[in-house]
């Protein structure tokens, strides 16, 4: 329920009735020389190619350049046989995405199987990790529900196992994937745990609308890590919030490496 | 005994029985103080004997006790707005009891002045460490939006910071807004703020005296480790009726007085309503359907304040005290209902008995609690969320004066908490979805406490003390002993030097994961895995009277320890969380300063400048790796000068100064590029350095008033005009980095950081009447 926290954000419209227009101003902040660390993020599925991008962290008033790291050596690690992903920074026209390290090779991942990863450069930095493959959670029931204004709301909903800590995130986009998510959150079972969970909507739906819907079962490592990155980027500019140091799965720099195990449904809505 | 410092206490008592040996003999002179315009017993009020610079302010009974030799003394009392009165006393082999009744002087100001100890009081008090302010002080000083509130003014004093720009949280020698005891009429104000603090919920119509303890704490008070705020409401005028309020910017109050059985019983019931919503809602009516406008939430808040008391004869008086107060936020359109809403219920009933002069008993029962409510509701799906913690205390307080100087106060409390901790639900119309979480917990708490204050000789005087605190929940029970310890030694007639240790516990822990008093911080009981906070205290000062007794400079020292302090994970989920320990992390904290106060409370200018150096540090392992870091109020200099200056009888000139070094304030020190899964729109994310290793520009402010007497034709009235931050400075509220754009493209062109200030200039006016 982490997307309960920020509630005091209902509030932050209060403060601007309060404040006049210009009570904001440029100011000069000195900063501490920044010593650059990895950053690392791979995500691992099962029948895709082996793609990563590793770029490096930078002094907060840099120029917005991309730091890549063209001597970085990024070597993923299944059931012994050590992997080597060439650099090759490559953006895919169609989703925007961009990899600076891959190789076609197609894993065979079965879940329990433990993939490492390691990373290194030339100044003599090296970054670790670790993924444990997970099985799908699957959807049980995609339903809908129209008001007398046409418009529907969207229930998921899923049976959470009661032997295990789960962790969970849920998307829904329209029409294709390349589109930016409709809805996108992530959740954890601390207090559902065992219980059949539905993940609702607002009347955001009209007939016709291709919905897809996907459910991503997370390791743990992988739902603190994007919990901590949106923590930290709320504390920028929230004078209530407490800022949050990110929970890199990896070790020795910063960043994810995990694998996607998610259950995906497309639907139209109909009446 | 585990504590290192006990052993100061040890030399406080030896040293009271050896100095006993020595000591003269004193013998007790005690009394009421009453006024004779309806106000009757009179608190604050001075009984001196100036040629022995001895002298004691009344308590809330208008009960004084003084120690004094044998021979002939002249003791004066004196209340401002009345008449002095001087008598003459010949003391022989026995204690004795002498009443003062003083006449009202001819002052507009009388009916709404609440005094000051006098300095020379100040001098000679055993207790250090101490702010009492008037609320004469509060109305005439300048306020934000012309809203009087002491709490506010209480910043003013050294050693006590304000969380941020026009807060009213209290940040006492380092200690956190949740380590302040407020009491309100003896009963517990669990969040003492309206609207993210920036009001507190003090309305100063109702308010007799507010004193904060900043150290030196009495034996009676505890639970709480850094301060204790005890407000006190007015009794009504038990001779007639009357009306006074004032209408302001923003606000509006309200307050009526008057006997109810002739010269038993008296009550006063006082509110105020923000109303602003009333013409938020009219803006969002008219702009109603217009592109591009979204409506302004809508926002209030009340409160009601009443006091009854019932004299049942000579011997024993009742005294009812309430305090109901609520906010109210909503955010409502077609298809969503948002709803968040909070405050305090707070009562109490007091019985008091005097078996005589010399022996009284007060035993209070009360109830306290705070609530809040979060509800929305998105088309089908409703949710709420609720939080509390409810109280029901009682306690009983002895006083005792004996013989050969020594006073005895003991007492006992206990308490019963319940806490009702993220109670959660959520459900949809057509029942497809039912989910429920949260926890109850319940705790007792309770205390007994005993303490000497013994006058050795005309000058030294001690006051030490023992208090046993324990507190049970979850069938896990914590106590501990807790010493207190002060001590006066008059140099000379105008010099003085005190001391004070106080140890302090705190059973129930404030959870708050921010800088600012939010009404979601909710209360938790300390158990098996929570244990309860502790701190330590030393403090030492000198005072010193010149300028005829004019003006008064006092310098305090003070060293505070703090063990198992409480701070939370990075990413903790404190909304809803059935395993909220787990987000508990647990350290230890120091704060060390000096504190400068120069006052003069009499002449036509009034006022007072403090200045406060000093240090907050935390430490916790899992922070900052291990190393301390600096609180976010950490606050190495800190400037506050306040001058009344009454240009006429009928025109007060105010003017309050406050200089301090900006905030420890945490900012990112580096960044990253994070593409995520789907890989549309990279976005960047901050890199944090060390926990408040930054600082915010400096903040001053210079507030300025003035205060014009109507000459209406019936009753009085007033016109208040202030100017917060006079000279428009853009004070820090607080800095983020801003990613710069190219408009047309959306390219990230670089990143600045950027200062976001709260209040500009703010002129306002309030008309005060009273009748």
């Amino acid at each position: 329920m982490k997307s309960l926290r920020p509630l005091y954000t209902w509030l932050l419209p209060l403060l601007l009735l309060l404040s006049s227009c210009d009570l904001e101003q440029d100011v000069d902040v000195k900063l501490p020389p920044h010593e650059s660390q990895l950053v690392v993020e791979c995500y691992l599925e099962p029948g895709k190619p082996l793609r990563a991008v590793v770029l490096e962290s930078v002094s907060y008033f840099n120029e917005p350049e991309l730091p890549l790291v063209p001597d970085a050596e990024v070597i993923i690690t299944h059931k012994g046989r050590a992997i080597k992903l060439p650099f090759s920074p490559v953006q895919n026209k169609e989703t925007g995405k961009y990899y600076t390290h891959r190789k076609s090779e197609k894993l065979n991942l079965q879940p329990g199987d433990v993939v490492t990863l390691e990373v290194k450069d030339g100044k003599g930095r090296r970054v670790t990790g670790s993924t444990t493959i997970l099985g799908q959670v699957p959807i049980e029931a995609v339903e809908w529900k129209f008001n007398e204004k046409n418009k529907a709301y969207l229930l998921t909903s899923f049976q959470d196992d009661p032997n295990a800590a789960n962790f969970y995130r849920y998307m829904v986009h329209r029409d294709s994937l390349s589109n930016s998510s409709d809805r996108d959150f992530v959740s954890n079972d601390r207090l559902t745990n065992g219980k059949r969970v539905s993940y609702g909507s607002g009347y955001d739906y009209e007939e016709g609308d291709t919905l897809i819907i996907s459910l991503f079962h997370l390791e743990q490592q992988y739902y603190d890590f994007l919990g901590s990155v949106s923590d930290a980027r709320n504390a920028n500019g929230n004078p209530f919030a407490q800022p949050s140091r990110i929970m890199s799965s990896v070790k020795g720099g910063i960043g994810i490496f995990t694998n996607l195990s998610y259950n995906r449904r497309t639907v139209v809505i109909t009446k | 005994m585990r504590f290192p410092a006990f052993a100061v206490y040890l030399i406080f008592i030896l040293s009271l029985v050896s100095a006993s040996v020595f000591a003269q003999s004193t013998y007790t002179i005690s009394g009421y103080v009453r006024g004779t315009g309806g106000e009757d017993l009179l608190i604050g009020a001075t009984v001196s004997v100036p040629e022995l610079s001895a002298g004691a302010v009344t308590d809330a009974r208008g009960f004084y006790t003084l120690q004094l030799p044998e021979g002939s003394h002249t003791l004066q009392a004196t209340y401002i707005g009345y008449e002095s009165a001087t008598r003459t006393i010949e003391i022989t082999d026995q204690n004795l009891t002498i009443n003062f009744a003083l006449l009202p002087a001819n002052s507009q100001l009388r009916e709404v002045v609440i005094e000051a100890n006098s300095l020379q009081q100040k001098l000679t008090a055993n207790q250090m460490s101490v702010e009492t302010l008037t609320t004469r002080e509060a109305k005439l000083l300048p306020a934000l939006f012309g809203e009087v509130d002491l709490i506010k003014t209480l910043q003013l004093k050294p050693g006590v910071q304000s969380g941020g720009e026009g807060a009213s949280g209290l940040y006492v020698r380092g200690g956190g807004p949740d380590q302040n005891l407020v009491l309100l009429d003896d009963a517990v104000v669990y969040n003492p703020s309206h609207l993210f603090g920036f009001f507190s919920v003090f309305n100063p119509d109702a308010v007799e005296s507010v004193e904060l303890y900043k150290g030196g704490f009495p034996a009676q008070f505890g639970g709480r480790l850094s301060s204790v705020v005890d407000v006190k409401l007015r009794e009504g005028n038990n001779e007639r009726l009357g009306v006074s309020g004032g209408i302001g910017l923003i606000a509006s109050r309200l307050t009526v007085e008057g006997p109810l059985v002739k010269d038993k019983s008296s009550f006063l019931v006082s509110g105020r309503r923000t109303y602003v919503d009333v013409f938020t809602r009219q803006i969002n009516r008219i702009q109603d359907g217009k592109e591009d406008f979204n409506p302004i939430p809508d926002y209030y808040f009340y409160d009601l304040n009443g006091k009854a008391n019932y004299k049942l004869g000579e011997k024993d008086e009742l005294y009812l005290s309430g305090y109901f107060g609520r906010d109210f936020f909503t955010f409502n359109d077609a298809d969503f209902q948002f709803g968040f809403d909070w405050g305090n219920k707070v009562g109490s009933l007091r019985w008091q008995h005097t078996f005589n002069p010399r022996f009284q008993v007060n035993t209070t029962l009360s109830g306290s609690s705070y609530q809040y409510q979060v509800s929305n509701k998105i088309d089908v799906f409703s949710f709420n969320l609720t939080s509390d913690i409810r109280d029901l205390a009682l306690k009983t307080d002895f006083n005792l004066i004996l013989d050969k100087g020594h006073t005895l106060q003991f007492g006992a409390m206990a308490t019963r908490h319940a806490f009702t901790i993220g109670r959660l639900n959520f459900d949809s119309d057509d029942n497809r979805l039912s989910f429920g979480a949260g926890n109850d917990y319940t705790a007792t708490e309770a205390a007994a406490y005993v303490a000497d204050e013994y006058q050795v000789n005309a000058q030294l005087s001690l006051n030490y003390g023992l208090r046993l605190s324990a507190f049970n929940s979850g069938g896990k029970t914590h106590g501990a002993l807790e010493p207190r310890a002060s001590a006066r030694y008059s140099l000379s007639e105008n010099t003085s030097l005190k001391a004070s240790y106080a140890s302090m516990m705190q059973y129930i822990h404030l959870v708050a994961n921010s800088g600012a008093s939010l009404p979601t911080d909710i209360w938790y009981p300390s158990n098996d895995y929570v244990k309860p906070q502790r701190s330590q205290q030393v403090a030492a000062g000198i005072s010193h009277l010149f300028g005829g007794g004019r003006y008064l400079v006092t310098n305090e020292l003070y060293y505070k320890w703090m063990h198992r302090q409480i701070d939370f994970r990075d990413g903790a989920n404190l909304f809803v969380n059935d395993d909220l320990e787990a987000e508990f992390l647990f350290g230890k904290g120091e704060s060390y300063g000096n504190e400068v106060y120069l006052e003069k409370i009499k002449g036509r200018t009034t006022g007072w400048l403090g200045y406060t150096l000093s240090w907050s540090y935390r430490q916790f392992d899992e922070i900052n790796e291990g190393r301390r870091f600096p609180t976010r109020y950490d606050r190495r200099h800190d400037l506050s000068l306040v001058v009344v200056h009454e240009l006429s009888k009928r025109v007060n000139l105010t003017g309050a100064f406050v200089y301090g070094t900006g905030n420890a304030y945490s900012l990112p020190v580096a960044r990253f590029a994070f593409q995520d899964v789907q890989g549309k729109n990279a976005t960047v994310v901050p890199v944090y350095g060390d926990r408040n290793s930054f600082r915010l520009a400096a903040y001053h402010r210079l507030d300025l008033g003035l205060v014009l007497k109507l000459k209406p034709k019936r009753g009085e009235a007033d016109l208040t005009f202030s100017a917060y931050n006079a000279y428009n400075r853009r004070n820090p509220y607080f800095v983020y980095f801003e990613q710069i754009k190219d408009e047309e493209d959306n390219e990230t062109l670089g990143f600045q950081a950027k200062q976001v200030s709260l209040f500009p200039v703010i002129p306002s006016v309030t008309y005060n009447f009273k009748f």
